[in-house]
């Protein structure tokens, strides 16, 4: 018997910016975010209430995919930065801090909704077109002829993830290997539309960091089944890839019925349709039949009985990389002879032993831009988060191709952009709040706040206590230790956060987010020796900066927020 | 909401957290490890453990803190299968040194640096005071007649220590009695007659008595209080003799549990020797003795098996056209079977996987053997010293699959015949060449056996990680106390500096830590003491302390204080001399530490928790912040 339910009235939230708990809610997600900024940002363990795997992680990619949220503006938010993540890879949190700093600005200010969200968008495009300039101050240009800049850059996401727990020496490690990684995925010498390789990552836990490796070619986990051997050394072998199972059952059949007679034994003839392709693989001199699902044993029996290498359960990941190595087309199908073009070759296999797992190395015959890496940690929670980060390095390495810039790391792009946001809008003050039909006081108020709220992002990456400053001359940001005194602040400034600015008596400071007189931040002299320590991608960053600010305005645009309701009372 | 999260800060909670589950470890250090029961309150079940992993492995963990440590000491356990009392024991204390530090206002990156320093200092020391196994026994020629091992080289000298072994032992239990009050006093019984007898075995037959001293006396010195245990394995070893004992492969070790014998019973034998029911052992006993032919299958052996990765798709249908009678698909595959096994004159078949009842009780009509249950390593072993090839599928057998050259042979003196299931011992053995060996552990009391396979097995990668690093660290506490002191050392050099105005704050801070470091290795020797029974928690304080004291830092405050360990407050000088070498493994002791501090790093930053899948009800009641 069907019941009618009465469909209760939606709910509508007016001004959702002005509820309370709207509001808890929105801080308490920026205290999650501010809290995992930077190098020192604090961890948190993600888990099921029911228990299971925990996950330590302060990476905005794994965090805000584990959070839901009953609220639609967190919501909101969280999807926005996913999006920023999934296509950039980097500076996920900064989005996130940004653009709840700038809503939460926005409330304290008191500024009409649509005058704040114009003035935020102008600010927005002073800084992008700063950004984009080529006489930039916080901006370097990368030069591939060294890969000094590429290792800092490098250096600069693998140190921002505490969660790798890696000392000084590792960090420098695995930063030159992913840059070495990276630059084995170019392909040289190549005409035409030039597409970049791949690189896959293989992980092992319980071994140093210190054991990590970057190999050219493509290494393949053969534990358990290694039967290598090593007498044929010929130049290249010939290879076989399948994509369909060859496990011997009948494949899936959708909504038909197959009917078979009580006398025919399926398994028995599919089995031999298999092992005459194993026939033909031998005869045809396979020297490597990989499978990327499972073969049936008495097949891997005969091939291996014929000296045949062969490999199992692929998986898909691998599927990819194995066909730009080989040059094999994969069979899809048991059901046709094997065509001669399906082959593939590689040259030289050998086996390498990374503690536990046994991996064979295949090279490719001929050019390729793929490579592996092979990552160790000690366990695995801290593994994990290594592999998330080296892969998001790639990822960075590879925006710079696009834009051969990074920007100064360690918040002093903040800072910088900050005091130049606010000299060179305050030149123009009558003229601007004209054209964005706002007061003057209301256009230096919102320029005050949006300035504020960069700051506060370059702040956050302090956590322990310590104080932020900005220097008045180059505007880049520096930390110093909880204890030092008010007095010898000056005396214990070593170099500002990216590592370019070095302290001295000649240079004036003053804490973030307190009053200084607007000054045109100054170039660094080029001829300088000194190269920044910390460097976060442009592109990545640039793209963050905007999905910030948008995201905020479009959170400070929201009027109602309506919501079909459950009457839980009724059931 | 169904689907929600919470967020609960928790800075120094996680810490006091660790603290707390790292103090169920006190009472697993040291050589007398105490029983425990674990009980569950709703099914009545309960659990008897000995040691860490398996009080984790029976404790329901719902704390993502716990469940991180249960991962740690699994993770340890995996690779070293010894090592997880200390690991969580130094995980709680020095977490306690870091809520001290956290206290004292000493910001998380410097606790981290401060104390990933001490932790390369104390690295530093295990390499500096480590010893190598090579000429081990070499080393101290004149200490071996009095050590209960040094009876290979003198023969002659053996009676007397046998004496001075005696009265040792007498004096000790004299000394339990004086102190009625003490528990665990009586532990010291276990170094009796049983301890020396392979040995004195040993001295007739073997060969290089120069080797099987050394190993011997490496093993004495790791067996950690579970003598028993480790004398298996030395006899284990000894069987292995023509590897040149400079490895101890434990893959090709079985052990094979029997209730219902008393302790003393345990033993090792060459071969592989399983529990096989009477309708079984009928079968072996008509095979003994007589060259055998062995099919190895990897998997399990019935009709229905299939390779993993196959799938029966649900849309197949049989079609019937003509009744068959009898057409039974089972009994048809086990005729295939049969014949197959009768045409290659195969008479046993070792199954990694299960045989099903029907096929064992088939199989054994026909004469042929079905063992089951054979671990994937033994298969292996098999397959090596047989030249036989594993197959899945039985049907897939063909002549040059199958290996030659076993030997089935009926132990009746190990038959356990207590339960209401009779089971007979059969040893399976390749004529020697195979270098499997299985242990016999025997108990009366089956909720012990579980302890006991699992104290040999943490003696047997004792023996086999100290033979793998080919070397070995001064045990009882001597490394940590070295550690101690180079990082109490460090501490000074560090609060001059800070003195000397160079440093700053940030010196001072690396002080502190680094003592508050060097406190968690004390606390961790001083309950050691404190649970070999001999002294009281204060006292074992200050003897470590004035040790410290008297002492600056050179070797041999090792020595003094390895006697100081055993011998607790004993003053006899005598005792002291006698005193055993006790050593401790280098790559177990640095990763397991190693594993202490990275657990409590990853503790220390986090500052909070996410929590997924809690309704917004419970959230409420447990005061959770809801996302």
């Amino acid at each position: 018997m069907s019941r009618l339910v009465k469909k209760s009235p939606s709910l509508c939230v007016d001004l959702p910016l002005d509820n309370t708990d709207v509001c808890n809610k929105l801080r308490l997600l920026r205290q999650l975010m501010t809290s995992c900024y930077g190098p020192t940002g604090k961890l948190k363990l993600v888990h099921n209430n029911i228990g299971g795997h925990v996950v330590t992680t302060s990476t905005s990619s794994v965090l805000l995919a584990a959070i839901s949220s009953s609220q639609p503006l967190v919501n909101l938010i969280k999807t926005s930065v996913l999006n920023h993540v999934s296509r950039f890879s980097d500076c996920g949190l900064f989005a996130a801090c940004l653009c709840l700093d700038l809503i939460e600005q926005a409330k304290q200010s008191g500024l009409r909704g649509n005058v704040c969200i114009g003035l935020n968008r102008h600010f927005l495009a002073v800084c992008v077109s700063y950004l984009q300039r080529e006489d930039c101050c916080c901006k370097v240009k990368l030069d591939f002829c060294s890969s000094h800049n590429l290792i800092a850059l490098a250096r600069s996401v693998i140190s921002s993830k505490p969660a790798c727990l890696l000392t000084e020496q590792e960090t420098l490690h695995i930063s030159k290997l992913a840059v070495q990684a990276f630059l084995l995925t170019l392909p040289c010498d190549k005409p035409g539309t030039v597409s970049l390789g791949q690189t896959v990552t293989i992980c092992v836990e319980g071994h140093s960091v210190l054991n990590s490796a970057v190999f050219p070619g493509l290494l393949v986990d053969v534990t358990g089944v290694l039967c290598v051997n090593k007498s044929d050394n010929l130049s290249s072998h010939r290879m076989l890839l399948f994509s369909a199972s060859l496990a011997g059952d009948i494949p899936e059949l959708g909504e038909g019925i197959i009917e078979v007679s009580s006398g025919v034994d399926t398994d028995a003839r599919i089995l031999d349709q298999l092992l005459d392709l194993g026939k033909q693989a031998v005869e045809d001199d396979v020297k490597l039949f990989v499978c990327q699902k499972v073969i049936h044993p008495v097949l891997q029996h005969y091939l291996r009985s014929r000296g045949v290498i062969v490999i199992e359960r692929l998986g898909i990941t691998l599927m990819e990389p194995l066909i730009l190595l080989t040059g094999a087309h994969p069979v899809a199908t048991l059901h046709t002879s094997l065509q001669p073009k399906a082959y593939g070759k590689v040259r030289d296999l050998s086996i390498r032993q990374f503690g536990s797992k046994t991996l064979l190395h295949l090279l490719a015959h001929g050019e390729s831009a793929i490579c592996t890496m092979v990552l160790c940690h000690r366990n695995e929670t801290m593994l994990s988060e290594l592999k998330l980060v080296c892969q998001k390095t790639e990822h960075v390495l590879r925006l710079t191709l696009r834009e051969p810039y990074a920007l100064f790391g360690g918040g002093c792009t903040e800072t910088h952009l900050a005091a130049y946001v606010r000299h060179k809008c305050t030149d123009r003050v009558t003229e601007s709040a004209a054209v964005l039909g706002c007061s003057e006081s209301e256009y230096l108020l919102g320029m005050d706040r949006f300035c504020s709220s960069l700051e506060s992002v370059a702040k956050s990456l302090e956590h322990n206590g310590g104080n932020s400053l900005i220097d008045l001359t180059h505007a880049h940001n520096w930390t110093v230790h909880a204890d030092v005194m008010n007095r010898c602040v000056e005396g214990s400034l070593g170099f500002c956060g990216c590592g370019l600015v070095e302290g001295g008596s000649s240079k004036k400071w003053t804490y973030l987010n307190t009053k200084y007189a607007e000054f045109s931040p100054a170039a660094l002299t080029t001829d300088s020796p000194v190269q920044p320590r910390v460097l976060d991608s442009f592109t990545a960053k640039l793209n963050a900066l905007q999905v910030a600010v948008e995201t905020a305005n479009l959170a400070l645009d929201v009027r109602y927020i309506i919501k079909d309701v459950l009457d839980l009372a009724r059931f | 909401m169904l689907r929600s999260t919470e967020i609960n800060p928790r800075q120094p909670v996680g810490l006091q957290e660790l603290a707390a589950l790292a103090a169920v470890a006190h009472s697993s250090l040291g050589p007398d490890k105490r029983y425990k029961f674990i009980q569950d309150d709703t099914s009545g079940e309960s659990a008897l453990v000995c040691s860490c992993f398996r009080i984790f492995e029976n404790l329901e963990l719902s704390s993502a803190v716990a469940q991180l440590v249960h991962e740690t000491v699994q993770a340890q356990q995996k690779v070293y299968n010894t090592g997880s009392g200390c690991l969580l024991f130094l995980a709680g204390a020095w977490s306690r040194a870091a809520l001290e530090c956290v206290h004292r206002g000493i910001s998380v990156s410097r606790i981290i640096s401060g104390m990933s320093d001490g932790f390369d200092i104390c690295v530093d020391v295990l390499r500096k005071c480590s010893i190598s196994t090579d000429g081990l026994g070499a080393v101290k020629p004149d200490s071996c007649t009095t050590t209960s091992h040094g009876l290979g080289l003198q023969v002659s000298k053996e009676p007397i220590t046998e004496d001075s072994r005696a009265s040792l032992h007498l004096r000790g239990t004299t000394s339990v009695g004086h102190k009625t009050l003490n528990p665990s006093g009586h532990r010291k019984i276990k170094l009796s007659r049983h301890f020396c007898q392979p040995d004195s075995k040993n001295v007739s037959t073997a060969p290089q008595p120069h080797q099987v001293f050394n190993i011997a006396h490496i093993a004495e010195g790791l067996s950690h209080g579970c003598v028993r245990a480790m004398n298996l394995v030395v006899e284990a070893v000894k069987l292995h003799q023509d590897v040149s004992c400079s490895t101890f492969d434990v893959t090709k070790v079985v052990t094979c549990v029997v209730p219902g014998l008393p302790e003393e019973r345990a033993c090792v034998l060459p071969g592989c020797i399983v529990l096989l029911s009477d309708e079984q052992a009928s079968v072996a006993h008509h095979l003994k003795d007589q060259p055998l032919k062995v099919a190895l299958i990897n998997g399990d052996l019935s009709h229905t098996f299939r390779h993993l990765g196959f799938s029966r798709p649900a849309g197949v249908q049989h079609v019937i056209e003509q009744l068959a009678l009898g057409s039974d698909e089972e009994e048809v595959w086990m005729v295939k079977v049969v014949a197959l096994l009768l045409n290659l004159e195969v008479n046993l078949i070792l199954v990694s996987g299960l045989a099903s009842e029907k096929v064992i009780q088939h199989c054994c009509r026909r004469r042929v053997l079905v063992v089951d249950k054979v671990k994937a390593s033994i298969l292996k072993a098999f397959a090596d010293a047989t030249a036989g090839v594993p197959v899945t599928y039985a049907t897939q057998l063909t002549k040059h699959c199958v290996g030659t050259g076993v030997k089935v042979e009926i132990r009746r003196d190990l038959g356990g015949g207590s339960e209401r299931k009779s089971s007979t011992a059969v040893n399976i053995s390749t004529g020697g060449n195979s270098g499997l060996f299985t242990v016999i552990l025997t108990s009366c009391v089956r909720g012990k056996l579980q302890a006991l396979e699992d104290q040999f097995w943490a003696c047997a990668y004792r023996l086999h990680h100290a033979l793998k690093d080919r070397a070995v660290l001064p045990g009882a506490g001597a490394t940590e106390m070295l550690c101690v002191h180079h990082l109490r050392q460090r501490a000074v050099t560090a609060y001059s500096t800070q003195e000397s105005t160079a440093g700053g704050a940030a010196d001072l801070d690396r002080g502190v830590v680094l003592h508050l470091m060097a406190d968690g290795l004390i606390d961790y020797i001083s309950t050691v003491m404190v649970n070999t029974g001999r002294v009281s928690k204060v006292r074992a304080r200050t003897v470590v302390s004035q040790q410290l004291q008297e002492h600056d830092g050179h070797v041999d405050i090792a020595a003094k204080l390895s006697q100081l360990v055993l011998e607790g407050e004993n003053e006899d000088s005598d005792l002291k001399s006698n005193g055993m070498d006790v050593y401790d493994n280098v790559s177990v002791k640095q990763e397991a530490w190693r594993k202490a501090l990275d657990l409590l790093f990853l503790v220390l930053q986090t500052d909070a928790e996410v929590i997924t899948g809690v309704d917004q009800a419970t959230g409420a009641q447990e005061n959770l912040m809801m996302l």
